[in-house]
């Protein structure tokens, strides 16, 4: 029973990291419109920044938070300035810009590639103060890393919850998700939104490196690792539903390591696209997406 | 006017042709006239989860080529020179089927290498079988590979049923010098084929020596998450821990099973990700006392492997692991079969590498004597050794333990482990 209980705390905080890196696939989806198939690179980017940052400095990871997430924030909003605007800009009259999404695919290539040649392919792990700390509840035993994790990604969805509810920023972001010809209508630059929402997504790809570099690894391809995870978490949740991100990323971590206990770990894999193709047949929407008309 | 134009046209472009046609004959003659290339086609991970042991591979093959290159080329070819062209296998299947296609039919490649993957070389080295092409195996342990009868497949590492053999005869000749008496294996391995292998392998000599298996883990290499699988472990709780892994998930299996405190009285790992250079760079302390299954060590008592292991060293910033070395040593496997063929002739060169006797020269540096192929294209000899990871004077160091001729002198392996 308490192996459960173990199981079940691990694929909670895991699940809520597991989240916490498609958070900005979320938002960005939902306020674009586009799949960005360059998240996972973007994650990447974040760890390395963090995996330097932290090597050369011994900052502790998270107040290396103060330094990766701008940075990370500057690095989105200008390369959907300078990359992605000018494709949308020609595909303006297109419901759905399609083109838009091969260029995130091609982004994704450049900077796995970028990586693969200035950092080469092998992996690399920064030894940090947390690294290997656990603690005991009982029997219990639960990974410091992965507990802050945790933590980061409940502060990070609140407070994107309450930026996008709350400020004058934010509801011209979701005005502009709700649609974007009336929100240029009513005098929102739309493309200013856009960068700073593909900002916004990036920097929380950056909080998610920072929180993954002291437990696990950083090498030019780890995007992909997690890249999967991101789409199956964000259409479980809901396209464009931060909480959804949340909780399905955690319902995918449970799942994960509860029935690893059961049987071989390479079924659970299969488990996992099992139910992600069940959701889609009883619930497109996901479980918390917004009626939309999309 | 426009006449005399035209005529000037003319007679510039037939001049221009003319030269053109000059010059290609020129250098063409010039090019005959110079050494002969062999083209070696190399299909090895540059890319995705093996890249790092890929890119070593790499390394460790321009090292060999350009010593052999330096020396003098191939000296019954005119001094023809070795020239390395390399393609990212990306550890896919179908990718190492094109890329072979490809180097055949493209690049005209006169010999292949790779591809470390044995779910790549599988297929790979039926293509090159299929055009007659020489492939030269450095390191891709799966049995079968030289079990099919294949007329132009050479493999220089050993098989992967000698490995599980000699892990588990280590395990029979620790349990004896210790006197300390094993019951239980826990095998946790990745689910490719080269861990479902080895798992195969264990299970029947389990059975054979009376071992109980109580947990049989196939894990998926690119999992984000390990700790299910360390659980399990911890669950199981068996008195040896046998391990198959690749670069990233054996630095995380690791990782997490000293977090979870994760105890056994061995645990043995099968070389590949745990033989990484980068394993105990990135794992350190973490790693102490593993037993590591590997087909070289840089303590290896052969002349020349010390400085050889040095060069690498200054070059690329590691040591050789036993891959790279059965890499090195296949450099040289070519360059004496080409030598013998003197003929670029595929079947020629074939019987060449089928009568390979190869003891002397740098490829030396191997743990065993000489290289010769049986009739399925298996290096007979190829050897296996026991290291253990051990913290020395505050350095994490690979020693070697088994088999006992080929222990470093003055030290005495720790069997079981402290516990954590």
């Amino acid at each position: 029973m308490d192996l459960i209980l173990q199981a079940t705390v691990n694929g909670i905080l895991m699940g809520s990291i597991y989240g916490l890196t498609a958070l900005g696939l979320t938002l960005i989806f939902g306020v674009i419109k586009v799949i960005n198939f360059a998240h996972g690179s973007l994650l990447m980017v974040g760890m390395y920044t963090a995996y330097w940052l932290i090597l050369l400095t011994g900052i502790n990871p998270y107040l290396a938070l103060i330094i990766v997430v701008p940075l990370l924030f500057f690095f989105g909003y200008y390369m959907q300035e300078i990359v992605i605007k000018p494709v949308f800009k020609a595909e303006r009259d297109v419901r759905e810009p399609i083109t838009v999404i091969i260029v995130t695919t091609g982004v994704w290539y450049v900077l796995d590639n970028l990586s693969l040649i200035l950092f080469g392919a092998e992996y690399r792990v920064v030894k940090t103060g947390l690294s290997g700390k656990t603690f005991l509840l009982g029997e219990l035993i639960v990974s410091a890393p992965k507990f802050y994790g945790f933590v980061a990604t409940i502060v990070t969805a609140v407070l994107l919850y309450l930026f996008l509810k709350k400020t004058r920023m934010g509801k011209a972001i979701i005005a502009t998700s709700f649609d974007r010809d009336a929100a240029s209508l009513m005098g929102i630059n739309q493309y200013r939104i856009y960068n700073i929402a593909f900002g916004i997504g990036t920097a929380t790809a950056g909080v998610a490196g920072c929180v993954l570099i002291p437990f696990y690894y950083v090498f030019p391809t780890v995007g992909v690792i997690f890249d999967i995870r991101c789409f199956i978490i964000v259409v479980l949740g809901g396209l464009g539903s931060i909480h959804g991100a949340v909780l399905g990323g955690i319902i995918i971590g449970v799942i994960e390591s509860v029935f690893a206990q059961f049987m071989a770990s390479t079924w659970t894999e299969g488990i996992i696209y099992a139910i992600f193709i069940l959701i889609l047949f009883i619930k497109p929407s996901g479980l918390f997406g917004a009626r939309q008309d999309w | 006017m426009g006449k005399r134009k035209i005529w000037q046209d003319v007679s510039i472009s037939i001049f221009a042709f003319l030269l053109v046609c000059s010059l290609v004959f020129f250098t063409g003659t010039l090019a005959q006239a110079g050494p002969k290339v062999v083209k070696i086609g190399n299909i090895i991970p540059l890319s995705g989860p093996s890249a790092s042991v890929g890119v070593q591979g790499k390394n460790v093959r321009e090292m060999a080529v350009e010593e052999i290159n330096n020396a003098g080329g191939i000296k019954s070819l005119g001094g023809a020179k070795l020239k390395m062209i390399y393609v990212d296998s990306k550890s896919d299947p179908t990718v190492g089927v094109t890329a072979a296609e490809r180097l055949i039919n493209t690049n005209k490649v006169h010999i292949l290498t790779g591809c470390w993957n044995s779910a790549v070389t599988y297929p790979t080295t039926q293509v090159a079988e299929r055009y007659g092409i020489p492939f030269i195996v450095p390191v891709s342990v799966r049995d079968t590979i030289t079990e099919r009868g294949f007329k132009y497949t050479f493999r220089v590492a050993a098989k992967d049923s000698w490995w599980t053999r000699d892990q588990i005869l280590f395990l029979r000749d620790m349990e004896k010098e210790f006197n300390v008496k094993v019951k239980t294996l826990a095998l946790v391995y990745e689910n490719g084929d080269w861990g479902t292998g080895f798992a195969a392998g264990w299970k029947k000599l389990a059975k054979k020596y009376g071992y109980q298996v109580v947990l049989d883990e196939p894990y998926p290499s690119t999992a984000s998450d390990l700790a299910p699988v360390v659980m399990k472990m911890k669950k199981a709780n068996a008195d040896v821990i046998m391990l198959v892994s690749n670069a990233a998930d054996a630095i995380l299996l690791t990782n997490t099973m000293v977090e979870f405190k994760v105890n056994a009285k061995a645990i043995i790992a099968s070389g590949g990700g745990h033989a990484d250079p980068k394993f105990l760079e990135n794992c350190k302390k973490n790693a102490d006392y593993i037993f590591d299954e590997v087909e070289w060590e840089t303590d290896v008592g052969k002349p020349g492997a010390k400085e050889t292991n040095e060069k690498f060293n200054k070059r690329y910033g590691y040591n050789l692991t036993g891959e790279s070395v059965d890499a090195y040593a296949s450099m040289y496997v070519i360059a004496d079969a080409l030598e013998r063929a003197g003929s670029l002739d595929p079947k020629k060169l074939r019987d060449a590498f089928a009568a390979t006797k190869l003891d002397s020269g740098p490829a030396m540096i191997i743990s065993y004597d000489s290289i010769e192929f049986d009739k399925d294209g298996q290096n007979k000899n190829a050897g296996i050794v026991i290291v253990q990871i051990r913290e020395l004077n505050g350095k994490m160091d690979r020693i070697s333990v088994w088999p006992k001729g080929a222990r470093r002198a003055g030290y005495t392996p720790v069997f079981p482990m402290p516990a954590r």
